[in-house]
């Protein structure tokens, strides 16, 4: 058995060592951050690979006296908030250029993708500035408003791949039953697409959730602040709380990581659509 | 909304004047989509379109925190560009860090993608799923808390990288930091990019692996051709687009790093010699409040960046139609 098995024990051995090796990359800085995050002695773990003793002591300091609950919830306000907003409005204008043929359809489909490309960390000056006459800076509301901007381009043009796949006889059904247009978006387009929905909200939500630096820009005061930006609390001037810190992104890192590998295979069609074929 | 405008084609027309109610149902099919369009466009139009157009605007003004109170506009042509493209820093060290940093970056993250994306392609369905899994852990892991990990992963004084290279006698511990040398700091952001960056060039190489035809690469094994030959051949012509593609947009979004850099030991404004352009910006503006010099610069990024659109934008029409 060793003797003929020995021809294929080579690429075996190397499947084997492949995904040993994809699996340490891809996941050994998640699970440094997690374990330092329960270890007793964070700061000082050095190349100790296992924690000497668990406890969750960094995530009661981070709660506590750190104020990350504070956070965390500004940040979900933050998040669900531009998730409703572009959700509902990505939709419409998803159903517009999905459903409907005018003129100038295709250059807005163009205008959309090209907007998706400017950058927006070099609009932070003139946003800020907008912001700021609008009375709009340290507010969540304002945070909210900046990351429709964000998420609403590729929002729109994914949920147009969802809105295009619905059958049209469907719809047709819907009017032969007599149903009106605004009947037939509540009653038959819109559950069908919810699927699509729901993985362009992750999406957003992901994008809100995890923005940085319009957050550190906009946001002044510490209630106000979003976990991006609260994490810079437990850095001194030259000392890090490595324990509090690796907590406090773990709770940041949670949700994101359970959204994404909910979503992730639409996710990744969804940044290409239109690119690959099928 | 009534429910005569939906109706199709009644065969007999009935009740009064069918011709206007007809043309009223068209008009209004002419102009639904753009109700439906409209909060849309204006979201952009507001949020993106304007602030273009204000920071080019700026870009041409001496615009510091007496400007930011007083509001009042101070024009001087070409001055913030003038002092940028004359300035050294930009050459030796802003354009540089950039330039290399994406080039390296993209190279790496396609590279590596793809490495991994064709290794998954011959694995059983259980392990392809699990190691899916995992670089997707990867891919999720936010930019910030991703960010503060390899910080802490290369901290000087007690860091894993350290600890190890110490106990192996290769450092002294204590002596070195890498954050403060440019290459070395670089080398740990392009880490991080890469890190964060090759899952998304791995799935979507992967899915377009899954529609090349077995039967080109059966022929091929036939006519004797190894798994080199076989790549170069089949799977890269095949799959140009889908390269082409993710080749570009990691382009564009390794140009514009900023979380990644600013969080770094010095990237926030103590350490000029790591800045690259979007962090350059945002320090001469916010740091600095020189929001004009600031715009400027973010106008020089958004040129670099809109190049590489237009050839993004080429590379997608041609492969299909809207």
């Amino acid at each position: 058995m060793r003797r003929t098995g020995s021809a294929l024990a080579w690429p075996a051995l190397g499947k084997s060592l492949g995904v040993a090796a994809i699996l340490a990359f891809a996941l050994f800085p998640a699970y440094w951050m997690f374990s330092s995050a329960v270890d007793v002695d964070a700061a000082h773990r050095g190349a100790t690979l296992i924690p000497t003793d668990l406890t969750l002591d960094h995530f009661v300091r981070v709660l506590d006296v750190g104020g990350f609950g504070q956070f965390m919830r500004n940040s979900a306000i933050v998040a669900v908030g531009t998730v409703l907003i572009s959700a509902a409005v990505a939709l419409l204008a998803a159903v517009a250029v999905a459903r409907f043929a005018f003129t100038f359809r295709k250059a807005v489909l163009v205008l959309i993708l090209i907007v998706q490309m400017v950058p927006l960390e070099a609009l932070v000056i003139p946003l800020f500035l907008q912001a700021k006459n609008l009375q709009m800076l340290n507010s969540l509301l304002g945070l909210v408003i900046v990351y429709l901007a964000f998420s609403l381009p590729f929002a729109v043009w994914m949920l147009r791949g969802f809105v295009a796949a619905v059958p049209k006889e469907v719809e047709e059904a819907a009017y032969m039953d007599g149903a009106s247009w605004g009947r037939m978006f509540w009653a038959v387009l819109l559950p069908l697409v919810a699927p699509g929905v729901v993985a362009t909200s992750v999406f957003s939500f992901i994008t809100a959730w995890n923005e940085f630096i319009f957050a550190l820009t906009f946001l002044q005061d510490a209630d106000k602040y979003t976990v991006a930006v609260g994490l810079q609390r437990f850095f001194g001037q030259n000392t890090a709380d490595w324990g509090a810190v690796m907590a406090a992104s773990s709770l940041i890192t949670v949700p994101v990581v359970i959204f994404f590998v909910v979503v992730q295979r639409r996710l990744a069609s969804g940044l290409t659509a239109g690119a690959v074929k099928g | 909304m009534t429910t005569s405008t939906a109706r199709v084609a009644p065969i007999v027309p009935r009740g009064p004047a069918p011709d206007a109610r007809r043309r009223r149902a068209a008009r209004r099919r002419a102009v639904r989509p753009w109700v439906l369009l409209a909060p849309t466009l204006a979201v952009l139009a507001v949020l993106l379109l304007w602030p273009l157009v204000r920071v080019v605007d700026l870009s041409f003004q001496d615009f510091g925190l007496r400007e930011l109170v007083s509001g009042e506009a101070n024009y001087i042509g070409w001055e913030n560009y003038a002092a940028i493209l004359g300035d050294s820093y930009l050459w030796t060290v802003v354009l540089p860090n950039t330039v290399g940093f994406a080039a390296c970056c993209v190279v790496l993250t396609v590279g590596l993608g793809t490495l991994v994306a064709l290794f998954l392609n011959i694995l059983g369905t259980f392990w392809k799923t699990v190691c899916s899994t995992a670089i997707m852990v990867a891919w999720a892991v936010p930019a910030v808390t991703g960010t503060y990990v390899w910080i802490w992963l290369f901290d000087p004084l007690n860091g894993l990288v350290a600890s190890v290279l110490a106990g192996l006698g290769i450092i002294e511990p204590g002596t070195v930091n890498w954050y403060t040398d440019r290459l070395g700091f670089y080398a740990i952001a392009t880490l991080n990019v890469v890190h964060h960056g090759f899952p998304f060039v791995a799935i979507t190489v992967l899915a377009g692996l899954l529609t090349v035809p077995k039967e080109l690469y059966e022929a091929a094994t036939m006519d004797g051709a190894g798994a080199w030959r076989r790549f170069w051949q089949i799977t890269a012509p095949m799959l140009k687009p889908v390269f082409a593609v993710v080749t570009i947009l990691s382009t564009i979004w390794d140009f514009k790093v900023f979380t990644q850099i600013y969080l770094m030991p010095g990237g926030n404004g103590g350490n000029a010699e790591v800045f690259n352009l979007g962090v350059w910006s945002y320090i001469q503006s916010f740091a600095q409040g020189k929001y004009g010099m600031g715009s400027a610069i973010a106008v020089l990024l958004t040129g670099i960046l809109l190049v590489i659109t237009v050839v993004y934008m080429r590379t997608l029409f041609r492969e299909e139609d809207l």
